[in-house]
């Protein structure tokens, strides 16, 4: 029995009596069901994986305290009417909201944070992490830490970028297809249903096979593939609203098409439309970091997460964990973003039942 | 009839609903005792609780909702708060039974009709199947449903409305419950069909002697159906006494205003006689929808400036079809529509702005008539922009003068949104926006039928106040016959596309009647509680709802008919 | 019935209807390089010779509708012509990989589809306690993670650390059964950790819709006991959107396959589809293409089928 695991055992009991004691239901299970799950894992793993176990724990505490501070720090900040709403936010939203401005200071202030160029190449190949190199070196011997925070701004530029695109050419299609409908949303819905029948991936490797792999190629393939998903979803809630009496009206007023999207339709598809953008933000970060480490993505030298897992992927036989990092911070961002959007949606259906 | 013993006992009822989240109490505090074979309506108008309450009855709380801890629900002697939810479940379907208000969503699509009649039966190990299907039938029998030994074995889709609600109520008897409760069981039916689900429950709660609370909004018929009334408001109970009593003399305010029969009738106008060519004038008009059925068959009638024209029919006759046509909305395909003698173009599209300013609409639901997301100033003042070309200053005195004539304070509703209004101030915010283009003539699409009696009568003042003022027209498209009475100049009358009648107001209200408009005027229960008893002995039960219908063709002969 | 066959065979009509578009978009966009597929291959430096050579043999010197029915034509009867780069058919390159695939695809979904769907059912009837919520955060986080990180990760702990199972997916003909299900294991379960999560939560969402029907409260206060309430009233009617999400995260897999195949250098169909794309051989890549496009098209089509097969309104007319 080492020190740690009898320090563990103490602290835990000791926060479950406290807990139980001052009748803090949910404080006391939390404590009392890590304590009996490190038991059973202690027997079972050993030292090593109570470690383990008490990591995740401390990990998972810090989280929630962060995303605690975070939602308060927010909340006094935001105007009155957005302070409300953010009361209503689950711990998991304030977290990926920490993570996306995280994030969004990271790729701001890179030049700042990092400590070395992006392409600079400043010590020997797979350097060990040290005091200088927090994270290591890269197979050709530049700072990893540098790279990640520079592969901020790149990747996650290029999928907002392509997002974006795509939002709006989907958007504008379906708020048009809904207000004109006839022939036109006809056609338009035929064109998504082709696109949307070939598989994402699939579609953008093959333009990417025909035009070369370049970061407008990447944006057009991306905006043409998820456009017709955006438009599927703008068309169904702008149909929602274009059935409504106040449109009739407006149509029998003798209002123009751009009058009725822009005053009429869009007011009322604004709450859907922005956690679709979330979503589909999730999606294509997730397509172009699977291109990136297909090499296909943003070339070299520059710093991008996707390629920068494939670069290091031998280190993984080594037992490594450097070529997971970048990876992590792919999957973090869009772990995020969809608490973010989980919660958005979780609202709009809930205030729909009222 | 033994009404001595007490079957359901609620006292200090409290149901709280989550919203925003706080707990909020929907219903405060409401007594009940209801007797073995009693039946007691409980009306109020929407939002007073009255479901919530017939669930309640079941020891049911609906998703969202609870019943809080010192409230207290005693059925038979057993306490239902406090009992465990299989306890609770076991009297559900065999002691205490419910009938919902859309028949239509509430039978599982995926199943016949009689396998959803003997679930009960066969799980409290009541019946056999075979026993059980033979009830069923029988039960079909008496509630006067059509092919009673063959009915069961269809799917729920291929009944229709009025036959579902039967053979919900069918299927509510199937064990012989101590209780029923009917949560609005005809709302969603015409008129017609109405009267005979009126009377098939009225009779099977009758011979079983079975109890039941009666939700509805409608005083008429539960003045036909209830033994005695609650009425609610709020989640409050407001009075309760027998249904004579209070029909004939109820003691608080609220109650009053619910009786008080609409007082208020315009003057009969008259057509000009000097030859002016009516303002608008249908003329042998067809139309359909892409690719489906004629929804109008050769329609025609006139509507002359400054009077009120009411088109009376129930859903499916194609009165809002007619709407639509007129507004340019649905081109039709045959005939013409002239406005002042000239043609009007036929679809909305290649109207010129001049001609659309004259025709402007007010629509049933203010929620879905107003947009949500724009200021009432805007709402109002975008007509006055649009067509008059009004600007900064004077389109503000536009938006005060609008406000000022539907009666509401300038300087209160300038800067609201639409969500924050009760429902009487937006139909009225509805009127202002079609006012705001000067029209000459406006299609008033069921604008009373979602708003509660006294507000719909403040409207109907208003929309005669401005009538007069303004010199408009008015196509007032309705199934109430009483807001027929009260408003109406002349009255087309129509069934499955057609215009079966049209005339004055005063001639369509006397006999000879055309059959149908004799059956829809029949139709329209009254408060009068031996009304349905009178009705049935007159007509026979065999000649009311589809029955009587499958019976009229629009080319029958005028009969003489009930006298209104 | 007759309605039930005339939807069937509109549907059907329909998919082949838009196979057809992609084919025909998939053989055009390659006639959309600059230059052509000669070029494409012998790069900016080859002569005019050369280059002419190539195209009499790849037949580029006929028009372009004629080699594209010549094209369609080979591929109904799994015909690709001959790969670009080293002149071997297409259909022996592609021929074993595409049954690996299948197989991997198979794998994870028999393992995937009645654990999603027991856990989708079980999270939806115990929805807004803690294990719904722990179930939630769990799932967001296995769907916004790329297929290579878990990939990686399982790479890193069952095989680098606890050296439980072979990193590499390497197959070879004479294996047994077994043998090839413990070789394929972690690409599979990368698979299935990612479409169970998917699965979850959809077969949660039209489960949790279909509760919120009238007809549902109505069997309750029925008295009908709750799992009568679910297998006997809210199945029937689920049967559409279960075999809907199904169909889509089948599809899903399809493409999750590619990148699972380049971290476990699985021999698929999707790593000849990368390789061939980065050597742009087109032949390769339009066949891949094709077939990728046309399983996925199938699956969603039979979805469709079945939806309307299940939809008791449709299979009882009135």
């Amino acid at each position: 029995m080492s020190a740690f695991v009898i320090i563990y055992y103490a602290i835990l009991l000791a926060v479950s009596c406290l807990a139980a004691y001052f009748n803090q239901r949910t404080i006391f299970l939390a404590a009392f069901s890590l304590t009996l799950v490190s038991f059973v894992l202690g027997i079972v793993g050993g030292v090593p994986a109570l470690r383990f176990v008490a990591i995740s724990a401390v990990v998972l505490g810090a989280a929630a305290m962060i995303s605690f501070a975070f939602r308060e720090f927010l909340i006094v900040l935001a105007p009155k009417e957005l302070a409300k709403e953010l009361r209503t936010a689950p711990l998991t939203a304030a977290f990926g909201m920490f993570v996306i401005f995280t994030y969004a200071v990271a790729a701001i202030l890179a030049p700042w944070i990092a400590p070395y160029g992006e392409a600079q190449v400043v010590t020997s190949a797979f350097a060990p992490p040290d005091s200088n190199f927090l994270l290591g070196a890269d197979q050709l011997g530049r700072d990893m830490f540098s790279r990640l925070v520079y592969g901020t701004r790149n990747s996650v530029g290029l999928a907002l970028t392509a997002t974006t695109a795509a939002f709006i050419l989907g958007a504008s299609a379906g708020l048009l297809a809904a207000t004109k409908g006839g022939w036109l949303d006809q056609i338009l819905g035929r064109i998504a249903d082709v696109i949307m029948s070939i598989p994402s991936l699939i579609f953008a490797l093959l333009m990417l096979s025909i035009f070369g792999p370049s970061v407008t190629v990447i944006i057009c393939a991306v905006a043409i593939i998820y456009a017709p998903r955006v438009f599927r979803l703008t068309r169904a809630v702008a149909g929602n609203v274009v059935v409504m009496d106040y449109i009739e009206a407006a149509k029998l007023r003798g209002e123009g098409t751009f009058y009725l999207i822009r005053r009429e339709i869009l007011p009322n598809s604004t709450a859907p439309l922005i956690a679709e953008y979330g979503l589909e933000f999730c999606f294509v970060f997730l397509l172009v970091a699977g291109l990136s480490f297909l090499g296909l993505g943003i070339q070299p030298p520059t710093a991008d997460w996707g390629s920068m897992v494939r670069e290091n992927a031998t280190l993984i036989s080594f037992g490594e964990i450097t070529p997971l990092i970048p990876a992590a911070a792919i999957a973090l961002l869009t772990v995020g973003v969809n608490f973010v959007v989980d919660w958005m949606l979780f609202r709009s259906s809930g205030l729909k039942e009222q | 009839m033994s009404k001595k013993d007490v079957l359901l006992k609620i006292r200090n009822l409290k149901i709280q609903g989550y919203s925003n989240e706080t707990w909020v109490d929907i219903i405060k505090g409401v007594d009940l005792t209801l007797h073995r074979g009693e039946v007691m309506g409980l009306i109020g108008e929407s939002g007073a609780g009255k479901s919530t309450i017939g669930a309640a009855a079941m020891g049911y709380a609906r998703d969202g909702t609870r019943i809080t801890e010192d409230s207290t629900i005693e059925f038979d002697g057993m306490e239902l708060t406090t009992a465990t939810e299989e306890e609770r479940r076991a009297l559900r379907g065999s002691r205490i039974a419910y009938v919902a208000q859309s028949a239509a969503a509430s039978f599982n699509p995926a199943h016949k009709l009689i396998d959803q009649h003997t679930e009960a039966p066969l799980q409290y190990r009541i019946k056999k199947r075979m026993e059980a299907q033979e009830d069923a039938v029988d039960l079909y029998r008496r509630l006067r449903l059509p092919n009673p030994e063959e009915i069961g074995f269809r799917y729920p889709h291929q009944v229709s409305g009025g036959q579902l609600q039967r053979a919900m109520t069918a299927m509510a008897m199937s064990c012989r419950p101590d209780l029923i409760i009917f949560d609005e069981p005809t709302t969603a039916l015409d008129v017609t069909t109405q009267i005979e689900v009126l009377a098939a429950i009225r009779d099977i709660v009758d011979q079983f002697n079975t109890a039941a609370l009666y939700i509805t909004h409608d005083l008429a018929v539960v003045a036909q159906m209830a033994d005695t009334i609650k009425v609610l408001l709020k989640g409050e109970e407001v009075e309760e006494a027998p249904t004579a009593q209070m029909l004939d003399n109820p003691k608080e305010d609220y109650t009053k205003s619910l009786w008080a029969v609409r007082s208020f009738t315009s003057p009969q106008r008259y057509r000009p006689t000097d030859g002016t060519p009516p303002l608008i004038s249908v003329k042998n008009v067809d139309a359909s929808y892409t690719g489906g059925e004629k929804v109008l068959d050769d329609v025609s009638f006139d509507i002359y400036e400054g009077m009120t024209v009411a088109v009376v029919g129930e859903s499916g006759s194609g009165k809002s079809t007619t709407a639509r046509v007129i507004t340019g909305l649905l081109p039709p395909s045959k005939g013409e529509v002239l406005f002042k003698g000239e043609p009007f173009p036929p679809d909305y599209r290649q109207r010129s702005r001049e001609e659309l300013r004259q025709c402007q609409m007010i629509y049933q639901m203010a929620d879905t008539a107003l947009n949500p997301k724009v200021r009432i100033s805007e709402i109002i003042g975008r007509p006055a922009q649009f067509y008059s070309g009004l600007r900064g200053v004077k389109l503000k005195n536009r938006v005060d003068e609008l406000l000022d004539l539907i009666e509401l304070e300038p300087s209160q509703y300038y800067n609201r949104y639409p969500p924050e209004l009760s429902g009487g101030q937006k139909q009225r915010i509805g009127i202002a926006r079609a006012l705001a283009a000067e029209p000459t003539f406006i299609v008033c699409d069921e604008v009373t039928s979602a708003l509660d009696q006294l507000v719909a009568e403040g409207i109907l003042r208003l929309l005669d106040r401005l009538q007069d003022e303004l010199k408009l027209a008015y196509m007032f498209i309705t199934h109430d016959l009483a807001t027929v009475r009260s408003i109406a100049d002349e009255v087309v009358v129509m069934q499955h596309g057609k215009v079966v009648e049209q005339g004055p107001k005063e001639e369509m209200f006397t006999p000879p009647h055309h059959p149908y408009t004799d059956l829809l005027l029949s139709s329209v229960p009254e408060m009068d509680p031996n009304w349905l008893t009178t009705l049935l002995e007159e007509r026979g039960v065999d000649n009311v709802g589809d029955a009587a219908l499958a019976q009229i063709s629009p080319d029958d002969e005028k009969v003489a008919g009930t006298k209104v | 019935m007759g309605d039930i066959l005339k939807l069937v065979g509109q549907r059907l009509g329909f998919g082949l209807g838009i196979l057809l578009v992609i084919s025909l978009i998939i053989f055009f966009m390659v006639e959309l390089l600059p230059g052509d597929m000669a070029q494409a291959v012998l790069g900016q430096g080859a002569t005019e010779e050369n280059l002419a050579a190539l195209r009499r043999e790849m037949g580029l010197d006929r028009p372009a509708l004629v080699r594209y029915f010549d094209w369609l034509g080979g591929a109904i009867f799994f015909d690709f012509g001959s790969s670009a780069i080293t002149g071997e058919r297409v259909s022996a390159v592609i021929g074993q990989r595409f049954m690996n695939t299948l197989f991997l695809a198979a794998y994870a979904a028999v393992i995937a589809v009645p654990i999603a769907i027991t856990l989708g059912v079980l999270v939806a009837l115990l929805r807004n306690t803690l294990f719904d919520r722990v179930a939630n955060v769990a799932t967001l986080t296995s769907i916004s993670s790329p297929e290579f990180f878990l990939g990686y990760i399982l790479i890193l702990f069952f095989a680098v650390k606890w050296g439980m199972f072979p990193s590499i997916a390497s197959l070879s003909s004479g294996m047994d059964f077994g043998e090839l299900l413990y070789r394929t294991f972690l690409p599979a379960l990368t698979l299935v950790l990612v479409v169970v999560a998917h699965m979850m939560r959809m077969t949660r969402a039209a489960i949790i819709n279909l509760l919120a029907s009238p007809y549902i409260e109505m069997a309750r206060l029925k008295g009908v006991p709750p799992w009568r309430v679910i297998v006997r009233h809210a199945l029937p009617n689920a049967w559409a959107p279960i075999i809907n999400v199904v169909a889509l995260n089948l599809a899903y897999l399809i493409t999750g396959v590619v990148l699972v195949e380049v971290v476990f250098v699985y021999p698929g169909i999707g790593q000849a589809l990368v390789d061939a794309v980065s050597k742009r051989d087109f032949p390769v890549v339009q066949a891949c293409c094709l077939i990728f496009a046309a399983t996925f098209i199938l699956l969603n089509l039979a979805a469709d089928v079945g939806s309307i097969l299940t939809n008791p309104r449709l299979r009882h007319p009135k």
